[in-house]
């Protein structure tokens, strides 16, 4: 498996990539829906910051995916109807508009209640905006509606990969696994075992 | 034989004696006081104040043995800009004010190191009374003066958010403490 992608197949950095930032969002947006709730405590505070550090991860990962995307490029598309491949790509830009905004949001959010912004206790970032009690709970509320929108968002996303998965027989998810091996020839049906 | 007091000799006494009994002259705390502490919380710093504290002040720069602070503080008037931790501040966790609503500074003693004066005291908080030394710059203006101090104390000394907010990486181990207090002579 190469690091670089190919015209048929992601390379390993973009799966990597593409795979830790899933489960970071997922996981992140799943943890704070949760952690909303606790009351004042010490492990609330340290639940924050780690739903804070974490997010200020993702944020970077994306950039840098971002940056690998643009020097590495993408596999070709598979064969698909026009209204298919025009929808995932609009998919696709719209998902990474999500993983730029959710934690953005949070930054501000966090800014605007005056709370500090910490990288796992290592180094402190500046805050986005002034303090402002009021608009804090807009921010919050932004912040939250995100995650719920960025869910809708990936229906079509996990869906269509499904579809092509299991119905097309396409290498559409197969190329984009941890491991999966897509298959070469477009004419069979799967790997031979 | 017969001793008469010669009035102007007692007085030339008097005038040679009054410097060693001289005292501290009293001060009475005015508007615009400030009483402020200052911490970390994950890396970034915060101020806060009380609004509520008296402050009994006798001091003269040249008479330090007989100068003296005796400080009374509100705990449950601390503020510091955060509603969040506002209100946590009062509660048992940190200033316990159910139980300990006052904290209470009186100076033992004066000393000198270099041409800073420190005043040295005890400090009750929270149930514990233990040492605590302030800087003092002292500006006499007119019958009044100015009174800056400055110090600083260890939270846990005291059991200040001890239990589960001991953790000092999160919230600053040192509490630095400010006052400036506007004085108008009694």
């Amino acid at each position: 498996m190469s690091l670089r992608s190919d015209d048929r197949q992601w390379g390993s950095v973009s799966k990597l990539f593409h795979w830790v930032v899933a489960l970071g969002i997922l996981g992140n947006g799943i943890w704070g829906l949760l952690m909303t709730g606790m009351s004042p405590s010490m492990t609330k505070i340290g639940v924050y910051a780690l739903h804070k550090s974490i997010g200020l991860t993702i944020l970077a990962l994306f950039a840098l995916r971002l940056a690998w995307r643009l020097y590495d490029g993408a596999p070709q598309d598979e064969p698909m109807p026009r209204w298919q491949r025009i929808g995932a790509h609009l998919t696709h830009v719209v998902l990474y508009g999500f993983i730029l905004a959710m934690p953005l949001s949070g930054w501000w959010f966090n800014s605007l209640h005056g709370y500090p912004l910490q990288w796992f206790k290592l180094f402190n970032l500046p805050a986005l905006a002034a303090k402002n009690d009021e608009l804090a709970r807009t921010a919050h509320a932004i912040h939250e509606s995100l995650f719920y929108l960025l869910l809708l968002v990936l229906i079509p996303h996990v869906g269509a990969a499904l579809k092509h998965h299991f119905f097309d027989n396409d290498n559409v998810l197969r190329r984009m696994l941890p491991f999966g091996r897509v298959n070469r020839d477009k004419t069979s049906q799967g790997e031979l075992s | 034989m017969t001793f008469r007091i010669r009035p102007r000799a007692l007085a030339l006494v008097l005038a040679l004696a009054a410097p060693c009994l001289a005292t501290a002259s009293d001060y009475t705390v005015q508007p615009g006081s400030t009483l402020g502490f200052a911490d970390s919380f994950q890396g970034s710093s915060f101020d806060g104040h009380f609004d509520k504290w008296t402050a009994a002040i006798s001091y003269d720069q040249t008479q330090l043995a007989s100068s003296k602070f005796d400080v009374t503080v509100d705990l449950s008037s601390a503020k510091t800009g955060d509603n969040d931790r506002d209100s946590a501040l009062p509660g048992a966790d940190f200033f316990d004010v159910a139980k300990f609503p006052q904290a209470h500074f009186v100076t033992t003693a004066f000393h000198q190191q270099g041409s800073q004066v420190v005043a040295d005291g005890m400090l009750t908080l929270r149930g514990v009374t233990k040492p605590v030394s302030l800087n003092v710059i002292f500006k006499p203006q007119g019958s009044g003066a100015t009174l800056d101090v400055s110090g600083s104390l260890k939270r846990l000394d005291f059991g200040v958010g001890g239990g589960q907010y001991a953790d000092t990486s999160v919230i600053g181990a040192d509490v630095k403490i400010t006052a400036h207090l506007v004085l108008k002579g009694k």
